[in-house]
């Protein structure tokens, strides 16, 4: 194991975690690993000097940079107005021909989210293009915010309460919503 | 993802009859390893108990208790059938395996469907003869755009030009911009791809002077290693995107549901493994493919009427939609419902590729130019049957009035089907002037109807039309001077032979032999490819009687969508001999 420490510049943390290693090691993995790894971190270049308001994103862990924590601010005049929302970000190792798995960690009362965080949006099922980036994907998140798909919800009550009693939805949202610590 | 369905108890059988390889003295497709016949098929991946094994599932629930359930074997329930749908749809065999398959025998596409649907069975039996051999890609969803690209590097290979790869390394570095300004893409999101294909392209410049085999090797590599094929294929989806962004007016039209540029790139080009849809394949061809003069042939294997299957070829065209390039290299892409794969023409002679290409788009070319010209079947009709007298049929050897006299009627509406009407004054006033009177034909086409010869226009006027070249460039070829048709008529297959080098080597033995004898029934044949266009051009042919009905000049059947013509086709030398001609 140690050996493989020593060869191993990109894991500069002493004592990486295995499951990281084991990744780096398998031969047709690591290849992926490759062109996603110079990917990811054009990315991360980008949010750094040129990031967009209201959101933020960074790898959750300095050696494994297929696992990111982001956060997005409720937009104004919207029931989210005020409330930070943080997300996590699991990337396949073939992204960017294939869509980051995005969870919110921060309990959400909205249409598209369910109790568990999984969000139904489309650009990260089958609308997923590799032009997308973690960027465009926070922005669509926060704009959902505002602008809930009420024709397909996975939360049918909040869908409800949207259209019909708005006091009762912000209500639900503000009850719902709690800070989690970070992971 | 399709497959056929074989038949769960349909009793194993050896596929003794799917394939047979035209054996003929003459033609001897050089190079075809699988020429054996049948029987010597070799491919072991395709074995009958590997198809067989595909519904592995279903017999099983047929095959438990054998005696009892036989009835029931018979008459499958909703619930069998419902399984077996199931089955079928959520079977996704070619998941596994490599992205790019090897080249092998296309026998093993006829094997694949032996227990298909009849109709598959006779194109997927036809089809071997024309494509030799096939390589399957995998249906993840990028079949088409990776059968292309892989089409595409190999075809390079094929070309041996070195120089040629150089230049597609700066047109694709070109291309970038394209990506930047027309598609819209940052350069972050694709640069890492058109590296990939720029590396690809490098790789195979440098190994192309030395081993071919190797380029070869190398690319098929390259594009086994799924992160390297899904870059480049992905570059080619920005590229098809970008390249419609750019010319927004081409495509515009054929986005369904009015859904404009930017959506359908995003539903349809961006989005990874979504499968490429038809204006995708055209997007794609007229960005990577078309600009380097090259044509795409598509086959397309499905459940639609005919004995081959249908094919169309994309290539670059002028303003009169003449190939510009009509004898570049080709590729061929064998498409059923919803995959591709990459089919290959390796027997004969590489150049009969392009000229086989070439007829079939110039009769598209030639049915274009039918619309102006459809109301004189009509007046010719009129024409013919307002002469109302049998002897211009009696200067043709061994043809006789009698035994269906009214057939002069049905005579001129059985040509105005197949034929391109406008060649009917033309050729029969030519060859009236060949027979009789050389210097003034035109006039003589209604004062002379005795010494026409009717049997020559049949089978001679297409081929000026649909078939050479020079005819159509002429805006309307439909009515050159005589005079010019005059010495190819005299020889009457000589107008093939110009226009048609290798294809009419093949067929000029048979084709002059009976041409030279009118009462031969073979001579009133034209190529299927004047039936077909006639078939969808015209409408049904009203026969006067019954007499008629039933002579050999009859052509009804070719409407019909099940008749099996007995004609003759590049591969198959012998002479269609018929009952049908014996018996006239």
């Amino acid at each position: 194991m140690s050996n493989y420490d020593m060869e191993d510049t990109q894991n500069s943390a002493p004592g990486a975690l295995p499951p990281a290693q084991a990744s780096k090691l398998a031969p047709r993995r690591g290849v992926d690993a490759q062109s996603t790894t110079k990917r990811l971190q054009t990315e991360l270049m980008q949010l750094m000097t040129s990031s967009a308001p209201g959101i933020s994103a960074f790898p959750s862990a300095a050696d494994n940079l297929l696992r990111w924590a982001a956060t997005i601010e409720g937009p104004d005049d919207t029931p989210y107005q005020g409330l930070t929302f943080k997300l996590s970000f699991e990337f396949p190792s073939n992204y960017p021909y294939a869509a980051p798995t995005v969870l919110f960690k921060t309990p959400i009362y909205h249409p598209n989210v369910d109790f568990s965080g999984r969000i139904c949006l489309d650009i990260l099922k089958d609308k997923w293009t590799a032009a997308y980036n973690i960027q465009t994907v926070l922005l669509s998140l926060q704009s959902l915010l505002g602008e809930p798909n009420n024709a397909s919800p996975l939360n049918g009550e909040a869908a409800e309460l949207w259209d019909k009693d708005p006091e009762e939805f912000k209500r639900k949202v503000l009850g719902r919503h709690r800070d989690v610590d970070d992971e | 993802m399709f497959q056929p369905q074989p038949t769960p108890y349909s009793p194993f059988s050896p596929y003794g009859l799917t394939a047979p390889m035209p054996d003929f003295p003459g033609f001897q497709p050089a190079g075809v390893v699988d020429n054996g016949g049948p029987t010597q098929f070799r491919d072991p991946i395709f074995s009958p108990v590997a198809s067989n094994s595909i519904n592995a599932g279903a017999p099983l629930t047929f095959n438990h208790n054998s005696n009892s359930h036989v009835a029931q074997r018979f008459k499958m329930d909703s619930n069998d059938i419902d399984a077996q749908e199931a089955l079928a749809r959520d079977f996704q065999p070619a998941l596994e395996g490599p992205l790019v398959g090897e080249k092998r025998s296309s026998l093993a596409i006829t094997e694949e469907y032996a227990k298909a649907d009849p109709i598959y069975v006779t194109k997927t039996s036809a089809l071997p003869q024309k494509y030799s051999h096939y390589r399957p890609i995998l249906g993840d969803g990028n079949c088409g755009w990776r059968a292309a690209g892989f089409s595409y590097f190999e075809t390079l290979i094929r070309l041996r030009n070195k120089a040629q790869l150089g230049e597609e390394i700066a047109r694709m570095k070109s291309l970038d911009n394209l990506l930047k300004t027309a598609g819209g893409f940052a350069e972050w999101v694709f640069e890492d791809m058109a590296e990939e294909v720029t590396i690809l392209l490098r790789e195979l410049a440098d190994l192309i002077p030395q081993s071919i085999p190797q380029a070869e090797q190398v690319l098929r590599d390259r594009f086994n290693d799924k992160a390297v094929s899904d870059s480049i294929v992905y570059y080619f989806r920005l590229l098809a995107s970008s390249w419609m962004k750019a010319n927004p007016a081409s495509y515009e039209g054929f986005i369904q549901n009015g859904a404009g540029i930017v959506k359908y790139s995003q539903e349809w080009l961006e989005p990874p493994n979504q499968e490429i849809d038809h204006l995708g394949m055209t997007l794609l061809i007229d960005a990577l493919l078309k600009p380097m003069g090259w044509a795409v042939e598509i086959v397309y294997l499905d459940r639609s009427d005919g004995s081959q299957a249908n094919s169309h070829i994309f290539q670059q065209e002028d303003a009169n939609g003449v190939p510009t390039n009509p004898a570049g290299p080709m590729i061929h892409l064998l498409y059923r419902p919803s995959h591709y794969d990459i089919l290959y023409k390796d027997h004969g002679p590489p150049i009969t590729i392009p000229q086989n290409m070439n007829i079939q788009v110039q009769r598209v070319n030639s049915l274009s130019h039918r619309h102006n010209i459809q109301n004189t079947p009509a007046m010719m009709g009129g024409d013919m049957s307002g002469m109302g007298d049998m002897s211009m049929f009696s200067c043709i050897p061994g043809f006789s009035l009698q035994p269906q006299p009214p057939s002069h009627h049905g005579f001129p509406s059985q040509y105005q089907q197949p034929l391109d009407q406008a060649f009917t004054p033309s050729s029969m006033s030519a060859s009236m002037s060949a027979s009789m009177s050389p210097t003034s034909p035109g006039a003589s086409s209604a004062t002379a109807p005795s010494n026409a010869l009717p049997a020559t226009f049949p089978a001679q006027p297409p081929p000026p039309s649909s078939l050479t070249p020079p005819t159509l460039t002429t805006p309307h070829p439909t009515f050159p001077p005589p005079t010019t048709q005059l010495p190819i008529l005299t020889h009457l297959p000589a107008p093939h032979r110009p226009s048609l080098s290798s294809h009419t080597s093949l067929s000029g033995h048979p084709l002059s032999s009976e041409l030279s004898s009118p009462s031969s029934a073979s001579s009133f044949r034209p190529s299927k490819y004047e039936w077909e266009a006639a078939a969808e051009w015209e409408g049904p042919v009203v026969f006067q009687t019954s007499t008629f009905k039933n002579s050999h000049y009859n052509v009804a059947h070719y409407n019909n969508p099940n008749f099996q013509p007995e004609e003759w086709t590049p591969e198959s030398e012998d002479p269609p001999t018929s009952g049908r001609k014996r018996s006239s």
